[in-house]
């Protein structure tokens, strides 16, 4: 019994150890995992890129309805092919002083066009030439394309610092409303608003629960997204933490390898979609912070097919289905299914698990560490899997997704989906402006909807949870520009860190 | 000794039994039951973050807990009384080996061991019984060596001895069955530290795999949920500790009984 009170007394010594004061003027963003590159062209998770948006300005930026507005730079189209891009007057220096100039800027074209490692590279591809005349940046296409404006949402860093390469990953430097202080060991960062000098602290807390109590005891003050939605309420029973929701373009997904032969049956997929039962999943475990989706684009986007009939619930299709491949409940088939370690995401899995046993699917989930997992995926080490699309802007993600010039590593044609009537589809569509272009994208969508290239599931909603902060709204993408606005709220200066 | 140890354990056999018989349906998921809180009419216990029944999902993981502690200590203690009646009876070299092996494993922390082992092997509830069996021979192959070292010398040993009896014939006829007493204790603290390593490795997600069952996966799924739903760890929690504590009070209870010296002291 003694050594019991002795190891209990040590393990209260060792956990006040471990508690820090934290600076009263800091505000603390609590988040899941660790941005991997501050690299404003190659990050590819999405909290390096929502933190790349507030540490780099772009090029050429989006109003809020998705329609570009210059950034950085204005643009005039001298003709299909050829355009001029010029400094918008006066704008924010980078963190060292120097103003941003049109070597930057060519530099960052360079960069996002032809490192082999760039996520822009299939979309960035057509432009031949880029070269400076005095105080205009010229482009030379190699193919039409009147939208090109929407593609170079690019954040801008110094030339010289884009010529060391990945070194910018880890020692970032930018012209945004935020600038870089610090790493932080648990793999966080430590930026300052330029405006009024506001210290923003993104700490990594891998645990939901944790990150729950960190904003309940206040050693956190922002949250977003990434908690199991019944703790939502729980938390909202404290009258210092305020909660906004927006619905989100977060989109989520099955996902098959269309070369394997038993994914690669349509039967089989379509089979899969109608036995998940997406309004039950949205309903119990999303408790209605999501909507079921049908295509890629969030509702009301301009090229969002808005009528695409829905992959119903309807088990005794998808029975009928399994039953013509001589499976069903007795003899069922076996699929693997891989996703991450999440605890959400597996217990989606586990739902999808039981709704296909019932008609004859045994899914064997298989999940890894995101590193495993995203790396098997790329690799088309799969059967099925299930990930999101986060913070789409607008019909590009189609070359990148589904065109069959962009399996991996090039892009991100995961399931190697080849067909030439899309491909068509997407070079046709990326040459013509916005309202003709439309009706090319809605072609695109039903063929892939059809197809079952993506099962779609739901767009999931943003979630914001701010303590002793004036509440704000999070935005559609889910990305972190919100930040340029809080404020800490009057009362809670006035009262101190409490 | 209290009765309490022993009915609990007869409790924890008898759930573990009625879980391979009773058509229970642990697996089943019922998204209209999550997080049902308990004494509910569907879910006696409650629902977890699957709908599925907490009292159902303890019946199977009572089945495990006990699948391992019996495999795992019945391994051990096998391997381990053996080698230790060998180096105790045999000495020289082979006394010197064991020794050297028992002060080998004894430097590493067993559990430390146990998971590298378990995260080596892969997870899976075969394995976890492997890497608990390995760790677990240690400490009744040192009580057995020691105990024989002193056994050894006794005259019925030696007369044995004299009379021309074999090594083996010895030491399972005239040493062996002095040893139980001891081993039986060490069998009853090594139930209660199978148990709770095999919650420890569960909880590490190197025990058993979902969706199946067992007390220490439960309380990992259910720490996410702790402030929604305690019970979902209240539950598991409370049925490890009830047994791994009844183990524990049943090893004092056999020691304070089967060992002369204190038998004699509080007579």
């Amino acid at each position: 019994m003694g050594r019991l009170i002795r190891a209990g007394w040590l393990l209260v010594l060792l956990l006040l150890g471990a508690c820090r004061a934290s600076d009263p003027d800091t505000l603390v963003f609590a988040i899941a995992t660790a941005p991997a590159s501050l690299h404003p062209l190659l990050a590819t998770d999405a909290v390096s890129e929502r933190i790349n948006g507030l540490l780099y300005r772009p090029l050429v930026d989006f109003d809020v309805e998705a329609r570009p507005v210059p950034g950085l730079v204005r643009w005039e189209r001298i003709d299909d092919r050829h355009y001029r891009l010029q400094l918008v007057g006066g704008p924010a220096p980078f963190w060292d002083g120097r103003p941003p100039t049109l070597s930057d800027v060519a530099a960052t074209l360079r960069t996002a066009r032809d490192d082999p490692a760039s996520p822009h590279a299939g979309t960035l591809r057509h432009i031949r030439r880029i070269e400076i005349h005095g105080s205009d940046l010229l482009l030379t296409l190699s193919r039409d394309d009147p939208r090109l404006p929407e593609r170079l949402h690019l954040g801008v860093a110094p030339a010289e610092r884009l010529a060391q390469g990945a070194a910018l990953a880890r020692d970032p430097m930018g012209s945004g409303p935020f600038r870089f202080v610090r790493w932080v060991d648990d793999g966080g960062v430590v930026l300052a608003r330029r405006r009024d000098g506001l210290v923003v602290r993104f700490a990594v807390v891998k645990d939901p629960t944790m990150r729950a109590l960190k904003l309940m005891h206040g050693e956190a003050h922002l949250l977003q997204n990434d908690l199991p939605f019944e703790i939502y309420p729980v938390l909202q029973r404290d009258p210092a933490i305020s909660l906004r929701e927006r619905p989100g373009t977060t989109f989520s997904y099955i996902g098959f390898n269309l070369q394997d032969p038993i994914t690669g049956d349509h039967r089989v997929r379509e089979a899969i979609a109608h036995a998940i039962d997406r309004e039950a999943i949205v309903r119990h475990l999303f408790m209605g912070h999501a909507r079921p989706a049908e295509t890629l684009l969030a509702p009301g986007h301009w090229a969002a097919h808005p009528h695409l009939r829905p992959w119903g619930y309807d088990p005794a299709r998808a029975r009928a289905l399994l039953g013509e491949l001589g499976h069903g409940p007795q003899r069922p088939l076996p699929i693997s299914y891989k996703t991450s370690t999440d605890p959400f995401r597996l217990r989606v899995a586990a739902v999808f698990q039981a709704q296909l046993r019932k008609v004859g699917i045994d899914l064997q989930i298989q999940s890894n560490e995101w590193g495993t997992f995203f790396g098997d995926i790329k690799a088309g080490r799969f059967q099925m899997y299930s990930l999101s699309w986060v913070g789409i802007r607008g019909p590009d993600i189609y070359r990148h997704i589904f065109h069959s010039a962009s399996l991996p590593p090039g892009g991100a044609n995961r399931g190697r989906y080849r067909s030439s009537e899309v491909d068509h589809l997407i070079d046709r569509a990326d040459r013509l402006p916005r309202k003709q272009a439309k009706s090319l994208y809605y072609r695109i969508q039903e063929i892939i909807h059809q197809a079952l290239v993506y099962v779609p599931l739901w767009h999931e909603n943003n979630l914001l949870l701010t303590r002793r902060v004036e509440p704000v709204s999070p935005l559609p993408d889910g990305s972190y520009g919100f930040l340029r606005q809080v404020q800490w709220r009057t009362q809670w200066r006035e009262m101190g860190n409490r | 000794m209290s009765r309490l140890p022993v009915t609990l354990l007869a409790a924890w056999l008898l759930i573990a039994l009625a879980g391979q018989v009773l058509p229970l349906t642990p697996n089943e998921i019922d998204l209209e039951q999550l997080f049902a809180p308990p004494f509910s009419a569907a879910r006696p216990l409650g629902g977890d973050e699957l709908g599925r029944s907490l009292l159902d999902r303890l019946f199977t993981g009572a089945g495990i807990s006990l699948l391992v502690a019996g495999v795992s200590v019945s391994v051990s203690a096998t391997i381990g009384t053996a080698l230790g009646l060998l180096a105790g009876y045999l000495g020289g070299a082979v006394d010197r080996v064991v020794s050297r092996l028992i002060e080998i494993f004894l430097a590493f922390p067993g559990l430390l061991l146990a998971i590298a082992l378990a995260a080596f092997l892969g997870p899976g509830i075969g394995n976890v019984v492997l890497a608990l069996s390995v760790m677990g021979w240690v400490g009744y192959a040192r009580l057995a060596r020691n105990q024989v070292l002193s056994l050894r010398h006794r005259d019925h040993v030696l007369a044995a001895v004299a009379l021309g009896r074999g090594p083996v014939a010895i030491m399972r006829l005239h040493l062996l069955p002095l040893l139980l007493a001891p081993l039986l204790v060490e069998a009853s603290y090594g139930v209660a530290s199978a148990v709770i390593a095999e919650a420890g490795l569960s909880f590490l997600g190197l025990g058993v795999q979902p969706p199946q069952a067992s007390w220490g996966s439960m309380i990992r799924e259910g720490v996410r949920y702790l402030l929604v739903a305690p019970h979902l760890v209240l539950a598991p929690g409370i049925a490890l500790s009830l047994v791994v504590l009844a183990a524990n009070r049943l090893g004092d209870g056999l020691r304070d009984r089967l060992d002369s010296r204190l038998s004699r002291t509080y007579a």
